[in-house]
């Protein structure tokens, strides 16, 4: 594994010492590990959501969809999430609605549609195919009862005519946690949450189907990957693998073996999450293997379905900031993995625990890191900064339009008297902060030492 | 805002981006850790009876104190587990049998009687030491074919009757009684305790017929049948009655209602658990029923079990609803709330049953539960 440092601009230079400044003060809290990271910075270009700065969370769900929209569902706790695009032609973010009033449950006071927390995919008709699902979950207390939330919905959205199509309700009482759309097949397939159930909808016959539980509610893999030829995959248990089969609609538990870290602390970081799972993958049409980022420790692995068991997944490196990846608490792995046209894959990792308003005590700037598929080098290009220098406070999503222009969707800090206004969704840290889609050029000179 | 309330709201908020991820608070909603362990079916990682085949859907426990199950998926298979040893050992796989649902039952000589759907046979599985039974996932069970007691039907339960030698049973989807002498080996159909289903939608056709059926001390036989009535056969008279007594629902309900489990108590009374979540006691000999209410805001009783301290242990949920666990005292007539039945044994792993298929206790006092899911494991619980 190798890691670049790049000058800095002049324009960033007051930030930097801004930053140093910080660092300054962090050190004396007894951060001092963080002096080795801030020395190199890239800039992405961001466009808020506007009229929405009370969306707390975005997981999984971008899109840059073939005729240039970006598509992104935005969460909100509590209250009901938003399908939001970006026309990239127009440089313009319109919001299409919100989930309540799209699946029709406005009115009604029971449990919202917060979120749409999967992956969406784009059919060969053009639409966007997704499905929703819960915010709170209130440990349970309220599953299965009226004033719960009443089961995620699959979707369509029609940008030829700016209009949605609601399946109506798939899995009841549960929500959508993890999900992918197969064009080929024609089908939403999704993981529900809180029972783990593999389910799918399809969207010719209008079936709706279960095929059972795959996991325990703390541990669903959150991203599933579909091959060329429509298998669709996840992860499951200590790191194994699934195959569900459109072909015979079965599913097949493979022996391939995820390259997960041992535990090693019993309490603290292990007791909340799994670290069992893979936590994003993507499929390469010309190596035809799937990339992913596991959770443990933010390993980058390839899976290559038609190798033997003992071959299928290989360790390529890890993904964390350098200067982090070794220690035991590594920050939990992000959702925001894509591939590059140049064959990089690109991937937001943070820069301490992000879960949005669920995030540790200190806002900082998550790394851009790059992983060259063509020669298996990894790069930290810096932290993510927005041109007036704030940090991008981290991510959980990530995709790379037709023009290889790559997005990601995050958090920043609010910033007092700009453009973007005051209003916030919480706070990460001290930092009021509010929801942004980041957009990156690889070509483009933005990388800065 | 109250202190209470104060803290109710951090919790919330702490919480609500920790989705998917389980968090120390979770463990009040659950049953307590050091009550409840789960035993995988079979020796993992490999010899384990397959995902989408281990939904355990029957348990009985034998006279020698050896518990049996049986699972439902795309095949069936028999498992054992002695509490000596207290791993779960897969038997083989039972013949022509995709599901076993409250259809284990064992004779005063050991002999297994499993009856099958949606083949409807009733077959013997004669154990052979069984202490040294290795694990077998994929052998067909060696089992002598009773045959069928009711031509073209599926068996939905059974039950036993050890100091008779009688096996009953129920059928579906014409909802026959009926019994199988073990000494005689012969069948004999008792009559039919629901001729036509509900009213209901143009979908629903299923007859409404117990889950389980119920030997008490004197050898006659109840389950509930067509409009939540129950039903007795009287072993003196050897016939079958409807009793004027029905399975306790919500008024205009009583059509949907049928009774999930049964369970004999030390006293001699049933106790028993309906479709719409009541537990109740019927008087084996008067013919009453007490409604006992719910425990849960939820349907069913998937299952009741006797605990060693003289309490009475269910489960309560339907299929598409998180399984919760509750205890009723017949002292003082109240309930305990336990809760989900979840098994966190981190770093090790982490589970958490959401349906279970049917609880029986032994003599030692321990509960054992089995989930019917997809992946499912057998739960011990101990009072």
């Amino acid at each position: 594994m190798t890691s670049s440092r790049a000058h800095v601009l002049p324009g960033q230079y007051r930030d930097r010492m801004g930053w140093a400044r910080h660092f300054l003060a962090g050190a004396l809290m007894g951060v001092a590990f963080q002096a080795c990271w801030a020395a190199s910075t890239v800039t992405v270009d961001y466009r808020v959501f506007p009229g929405l700065a009370q969306m707390d969370g975005n997981w999984a769900a971008l899109l840059a969809a073939s005729d240039g929209k970006v598509y992104a569902g935005l969460a909100c706790h509590g209250c009901t999430g938003h399908l939001v695009f970006y026309d990239s032609k127009k440089d313009k973010m319109i919001d299409v609605g919100d989930l309540n009033g799209l699946t029709g449950e406005q009115g009604l006071e029971i449990g919202p549609q917060s979120k749409i927390h999967a992956k969406f995919g784009e059919g060969k008709d053009g639409r966007i195919y997704f499905a929703t699902h819960g915010g709170w979950w209130f440990d349970y207390a309220r599953f299965a009862t009226p004033e719960g939330y009443p089961g995620s919905h699959y979707m369509a959205y029609d940008p030829l005519l700016g209009k949605i199509q609601d399946f109506g309700v798939g899995p009841r009482y549960e929500g959508m946690n993890t999900g992918a759309y197969d064009p080929r097949f024609n089908r939403i397939y999704g993981l529900t949450h809180p029972r783990g159930h593999f389910v799918y909808y399809d969207v010719a016959t209008g079936a709706k189907v279960d095929k059972g539980r795959v996991n325990n509610w703390d541990s669903i893999c959150r991203t599933l990957g579909i091959d060329d030829q429509g298998n669709v995959y996840g992860s499951f248990g200590p790191g194994h693998i699934f195959k569900y089969s459109p072909q015979t609609d079965t599913i097949h538990e493979l022996s391939a073996q995820l390259p997960i870290r041992q535990k090693g602390i019993s309490l603290g970081r292990d007791y909340d999450k799994s670290e069992t799972a893979w936590r994003v993958v993507l499929w390469d049409d010309v190596t035809k293997r799937f990339y992913g980022v596991e959770e443990s420790e933010s390993s980058l692995f390839s899976f290559d379905p038609s190798a033997k068991p003992e071959d299928a997944v290989k360790r390529l490196g890890q993904m964390a900031i350098p200067e982090l990846a070794a220690r035991r608490d590594v920050p939990y792995a992000t959702l925001s993995l894509t591939l590059g046209h140049d064959r990089k894959l690109y991937y937001a990792a943070a820069a301490h625990e992000f879960d949005y308003g669920g995030s540790g005590t200190l806002a900082t700037a998550s790394h851009l890191m790059t992983y060259d598929l063509r020669n298996g080098k990894t790069q930290d290009l810096g932290e993510m900064r927005l041109p007036d220098g704030r940090p991008v406070l981290g991510t959980n999503s990530a995709d790379t339009g037709l023009d290889g222009t790559i997005y990601f969707v995050g958090a920043i800090g609010v910033k007092q008297g700009s453009l973007d206004g005051n209003e916030n969704a919480g706070k990460i840290g001290d930092t009021p902060y509010r929801l942004a889609l980041f957009i990156y050029h690889p070509k483009a000179d933005n990388v800065h030492e | 805002m109250n202190k209470t309330g104060f803290l109710i709201l951090i919790h919330l908020l702490m919480a609500s981006f920790a989705f998917a991820q389980r968090d120390p608070g979770y463990d009040r909603v659950v049953v307590l850790q050091t009550r409840i362990d789960a035993r995988d079916l079979g020796y993992s990682p490999v010899d384990l009876i397959p995902d989408g085949e281990s939904g355990i859907t029957s348990l009985s426990v034998a006279p020698n104190g050896d518990v049996f199950g049986a699972t439902s998926g795309t095949r069936s298979h028999l498992f054992v587990l002695n509490p000596v040893h207290g791993y779960v050992v897969p038997i083989g796989v039972i013949p022509g049998a995709t599901s076993v649902t409250h259809a284990v039952v064992i004779s005063e000589e050991g002999d297994v009687f499993i009856g099958t759907a949606p083949s409807g046979h009733l077959l013997k599985y004669t154990p052979d030491r069984v202490d040294r039974q290795s694990i077998e996932i994929e052998k067909l069970l060696p089992v002598a074919d009773l045959g069928t007691p009711v031509a073209g039907e599926h068996i939905d339960a059974l039950a036993i009757d050890r100091r008779a030698n009688r096996i009953y049973g129920l059928t579906s989807p014409n909802a026959h009684l009926f019994s199988y002498s073990i000494l005689t080996n012969k069948f004999d159909d008792l009559g039919v305790i629901a001729k036509s289903a509900p009213w209901g939608e143009k979908y629903e056709h299923a007859k409404m017929i117990s889950r389980m059926l119920v030997v008490d001390d004197n050898g006659d036989v109840f389950t509930s049948g067509e409009d939540g009535y129950l039903f007795e056969f009287a072993a003196k008279t050897q016939t079958v009655q409807k009793l004027s007594v029905r399975a306790p629902a919500v008024p205009g309900r009583e059509p949907y209602a049928r009774v999930d489990a049964f369970l004999l108590d030390k006293s001699g009374m049933i106790y028993g658990g309906t479709s719409d979540g009541y537990l109740f006691r019927l008087n084996p000999e008067k013919h009453t029923v007490e409604n006992l209410g719910k425990p849960l805001n939820q349907y069913r009783i998937a299952g009741l079990a006797s605990g060693p301290d003289g309490k009475l242990y269910g489960v309560g949920g339907d299929e598409s609803e998180m399984a919760r666990m509750f205890s009723y005292d017949p002292r003082n007539g109240s309930y305990d709330l336990l809760g989900f039945i979840d098994v966190n044994r981190r770093p090790y792993f982490a589970w958490q049953a959401y349906v279970i298929g049917d609880i029986v206790s032994d003599d030692r006092g321990t509960i054992y539960l089995g989930e019917d899911e997809r992946i499912s494991k057998l739960y011990l619980f101990f009072p």
